[in-house]
């Protein structure tokens, strides 16, 4: 019953899944055609092995190794947009990442939670030290900002209902908490909403 | 008390032995560059030392007829992973080597579908200058993007010292992530002790949507790239 509440104060169905067949079917679309027409380099083009990428979403939030300052820890949807933006030369990605974000967990379903690490990749320390770090700061913002409302294993419980398609409108989980109630805004590309999603994903495992 | 102090002279030996062993053991990085197809693909492999894509670069090889190559390296520890071949869009991958061990790689290439967004290297040339005691030869390269998006990949490669260098810019980037200049790019090599060989230089520069430039090897004559079907 509480969780009932918890989801339709998130917004949510309490029976919503992740990524409508449609959402699926329009990243699988993106993954495999360039946006830009001027440059027809897809994310299939280089990333063309479907075993290869299946563990992908279960892989984050994990640190992205972009190029300095910019090598942080990302959610999967603020790394696809990060992606599609260069890439595709896209001004709002957030669209087309958040499809190719649905794709990505379609095809990576039954693929067990493992933050931080790649099936088949090699493990990089520094990397997972980062990402507990990012964790710790997503408790204490938990705490500051959501725990007067919201317990934190019923959250974590609502990260597979995203990105979700509500009216015709598709939503990223961090557009959601970009314009949820808050006293300071958590803008979707951040960091700091980067950790709050890293500490509900390991509230989730 | 003889087969004891025989007994301890033989471990010694043993222990000693070992930590020869160990000593001499060589870090590499060793692989494999294929095309989808599964055809051999010549070229570069060049490592950043790190974190990869922090343009701290290191070491490289040429990638032989076979698509073969091999790095040794001085210590273990992670490196990223750059495979470069012409007509073909470069490959990153972060790779971690144990001290001592050899770490094999394969990797995959796919030809660049069109080469109309690729970076062009348009002249590259090697100028000795001295300065009272200093011995320096510049080595330049024009380079310029039609998608104005080059990052920090301008890079020299000297096959016969291994070593790889991020060239410098025409004009500071305020960060690695920035879009970088097109235009002349230079690097400063002491030729104190030696005369550059230009035959051992190799170029590639590749931008921020992975788009590559063909390797520019000796004579450094660029041509008109073509697209691998």
């Amino acid at each position: 019953m509480r969780a009932a509440l918890l989801l339709a104060a998130l917004g949510l169905p309490a029976l919503a899944l992740a990524g409508s067949p449609d959402l699926v079917e329009e990243g699988e679309r993106w993954w495999t055609v360039s946006a830009d027409p001027a440059n027809p380099v897809a994310c299939a083009t280089c990333h063309f092995d479907p075993a290869a990428t299946r563990g992908w979403a279960a892989s984050f939030p994990k640190w992205k190794p972009l190029p300095p300052p910019h090598a942080r820890v990302m959610t999967l949807f603020q790394a696809n947009a990060e992606a599609v933006a260069r890439h595709y030369r896209l001004r709002d990605p957030r669209r087309v990442a958040a499809a190719i974000t649905a794709y990505l967990a379609a095809h990576g379903v039954g693929v067990p939670l493992s933050p931080g690490i790649s099936a088949g990749q090699p493990v990089f320390p520094e990397r997972l030290r980062a990402l507990v770090t990012s964790v710790k700061r997503g408790r204490s913002l938990f705490a500051r900002r959501c725990d007067a409302c919201h317990r934190a294993g019923e959250a974590a419980r609502a990260l597979a209902a995203y990105p979700r398609v509500t009216d015709g409108r598709v939503e990223s989980l961090e557009e959601f908490l970009e314009r949820h109630r808050g006293e300071e805004s958590l803008a979707w590309d951040s960091q700091v909403t980067a950790d709050l999603i890293a500490y509900l994903t390991e509230e989730s495992r | 008390m003889m087969l004891r102090a025989s007994v301890t002279a033989i471990a010694l030996f043993s222990v000693v032995l070992g930590l020869a062993a160990a000593g001499e053991a060589r870090t590499v990085i060793t692989g494999t560059v294929k095309s989808k197809a599964g055809q051999p693909l010549p070229g570069l492999a060049l490592l950043e030392k790190g974190e990869i894509h922090n343009n701290v670069w290191d070491r490289g090889a040429l990638v032989d007829a076979n698509g073969r190559f091999t790095i040794e390296l001085a210590e273990g520890g992670q490196y990223g992973l750059h495979v470069y071949s012409s007509g073909y869009i470069y490959s990153p991958q972060a790779v971690r080597v144990e001290t001592g061990k050899t770490l094999e790689v394969t990797v995959t290439l796919v030809p660049e579908p069109t080469r109309a967004n690729d970076p062009v290297i348009t002249r590259a040339g090697f100028f000795p200058w001295e300065e009272r005691r200093a011995k320096v030869t510049f080595v330049k390269l024009e380079v310029s993007d039609p998608n104005d998006d080059l990052g920090p990949q301008v890079l020299a490669f000297n096959a016969a010292t291994g070593r790889v260098y991020a060239m410098d810019p025409p004009r500071k980037v305020l960060h690695l992530k920035a879009n970088f200049p097109q235009g002349v790019y230079q690097l400063g090599i002491d030729s104190s002790q030696a005369p550059i060989k230009p035959r051992d230089w190799y170029f590639v520069v590749a931008d921020h949507q992975c788009n590559t430039t063909d390797i520019l090897s000796f004579p450094h004559e660029p041509r008109p790239p073509r697209v691998i079907r």
